[in-house]
């Protein structure tokens, strides 16, 4: 359990706070949706509203992370978030294809929803169209992922949020903010097993220190691709969500935790860690939880 | 040397190890004749083409890979598969006009790309995903007449023991310093 000389930025999206000192608030948890097949909005929104109320139990802010795989989605997603959502809940979109990636800035526009929305993500790959459509509709808050192909370590991560690894121009923080995003996350690239993926949490306190931004990853993605966890299909999901314990105790902020139908058993794995590290960091650093942190549902 | 055939891992399946062809196997579901010496998936246009690389030039035997199914979109890695093969990777490691989203081959050597491509002859199958089709390709290159490429290449070998290297001593990383009570600074300050 860390705290950090560097000042740490806690940013605000519709009163959602994320980030600050470990054990000041409580680990942000993104749900996915619409990961697979056919969007079906009426289970979605049973999810949704089962996400929500496990984040008013345990204290921990739910972010929907909506998937949007094509272009005739955009419309129908963007509708759910509209008539689904409550009014003031913030949402993360989620983009692969960077065609898709510029309309739904445009539809985010149209529909007045930018304030709300956190762009999923910034990365090297990025293009002059996304570069351009992120100018003109600027999100209220983008997460950028630290994602070095040659160099997976910490290192590798900061390289990227540096000087682009000589991959793009200048580095990914400097591209972020000449495009107008003043709310900045870092993910630090979980990958598959095998690929370093204990750097993705080491990294965590190193980038916190280095920049005092809010970081945290999709720890996830690694237990997704497991061929290994094949031979112990029942714990799956124990393990999947157990995992993310890992990013609050090295001083993240966030967990892209997959699917939104794991929740009943995220929420509070990651609340029942922020009450261990709140009370260490409250004894020994003197850091006060926020007054909606889990720690405070205690009593 | 079969048991030194495909050391980087990933998700696949190895087949008959003398076969002629592998199989690229994107957004389908398909089941390759065993006669074929490896199958599998392929999802991101970086690390997973390195991994198909690396594996396929293990193994001399191997001198077609059927890239197949739909692509991925957004990474389009079937198609920066096909690009690597034809026109290989410029002074930044890009691969030459590959449409993905970050096709870049970081982890792999010119040399590796080089036997890589000309080991390899790649026959695109993308936007196919008919059993037909893909068994008849399958069929017609396991059968030509065609000399395994000299000796395997390894591009990396697994480390076959476990080793311990405590040369490096710092707590978590170079870059900051952490006290008993878990205080973290930047190394130096």
């Amino acid at each position: 359990m860390f705290s950090f000389t560097k000042e740490q930025e806690i940013l605000e999206i519709s009163d959602t706070k994320i980030g600050g000192q470990p054990g000041m608030y409580p680990t942000v948890l993104f749900g996915g949706m619409f990961f697979k097949g056919e969007p079906d909005y009426e289970t979605a929104e049973k999810y949704l509203n089962n996400m929500l109320d496990l984040s008013k139990r345990t204290g921990n802010p739910a972010i929907p992370d909506l998937f949007i795989r094509k272009e005739e989605y955009i419309e129908e997603i963007t509708n759910f978030i509209e008539r689904v959502l409550p009014e003031n809940q913030p949402f993360s979109i989620d983009v692969t294809d960077p065609q898709v990636k510029v309309r739904v800035l445009e539809c985010l526009h149209e529909k007045n929803l930018l304030s709300r929305t956190i762009y999923n993500s910034i990365h090297v790959g990025i293009t002059d169209e996304e570069r351009e459509a992120l100018t003109k509709y600027t999100p209220e808050m983008a997460i950028i992922v630290a994602f070095n192909p040659k160099d997976k370590s910490p290192d590798g991560k900061i390289e990227v949020l540096e000087n682009g690894a000589h991959i793009t121009d200048i580095g990914l923080l400097d591209i972020s903010k000449n495009l107008g995003i003043k709310k900045i996350l870092i993910d630090t690239a979980a990958l598959a097993p095998g690929d370093n993926t204990g750097a993705a949490i080491a990294a965590i306190p190193v980038i916190k220190e280095e920049y005092g931004l809010p970081t945290g990853c999709a720890i996830h993605n690694v237990v997704e691709k497991s061929k290994w966890l094949n031979d112990f299909e029942s714990a799956r999901k124990t393990v999947d969500a157990s995992s993310n314990v890992n990013i609050s105790l090295f001083g993240g902020d966030f967990a892209i935790f997959g699917p939104i139908g794991n929740a009943d058993i995220v929420f509070p794995t990651v609340a029942w860690q922020d009450i261990l590290i709140s009370e260490y960091t409250e004894n020994y650093f003197g850091i006060s939880p926020d007054e909606y942190h889990p720690r405070r549902k205690l009593f | 040397m079969k048991e030194d055939y495909y050391p980087w891992g990933g998700e696949f399946t190895a087949c008959s190890p003398d076969g002629r062809v592998a199989v690229v196997l994107l957004n389908i579901e398909y089941t390759p004749p065993n006669t074929v010496a490896i199958y599998g998936s392929l999802k991101t246009e970086n690390i997973g083409i390195e991994k198909i690389v690396a594996n396929v030039i293990s193994n001399p035997h191997i001198r077609y890979l059927i890239v197949c199914g739909d692509d991925i979109r957004g990474h389009r890695s079937g198609s920066s598969l096909v690009a690597l093969q034809k026109n290989g990777i410029d002074e930044q490691n890009k691969i030459i006009d590959a449409p993905g989203a970050i096709p870049y081959i970081e982890n792999l050597t010119m040399e590796a790309i080089g036997r890589f491509r000309n080991q390899i002859e790649i026959v695109d199958l993308l936007g196919i995903k008919d059993k037909g089709s893909i068994d008849k390709a399958v069929h017609d290159n396991t059968v030509k007449s065609v000399l395994p490429y000299g000796e395997p290449y390894i591009a990396i070998r697994i480390k076959p023991k476990t080793t311990v290297n405590l040369d490096d001593k710092r707590a978590l990383h170079s870059k900051i310093v952490i006290n008993y009570m878990g205080k973290v600074e930047k190394r130096g300050e």
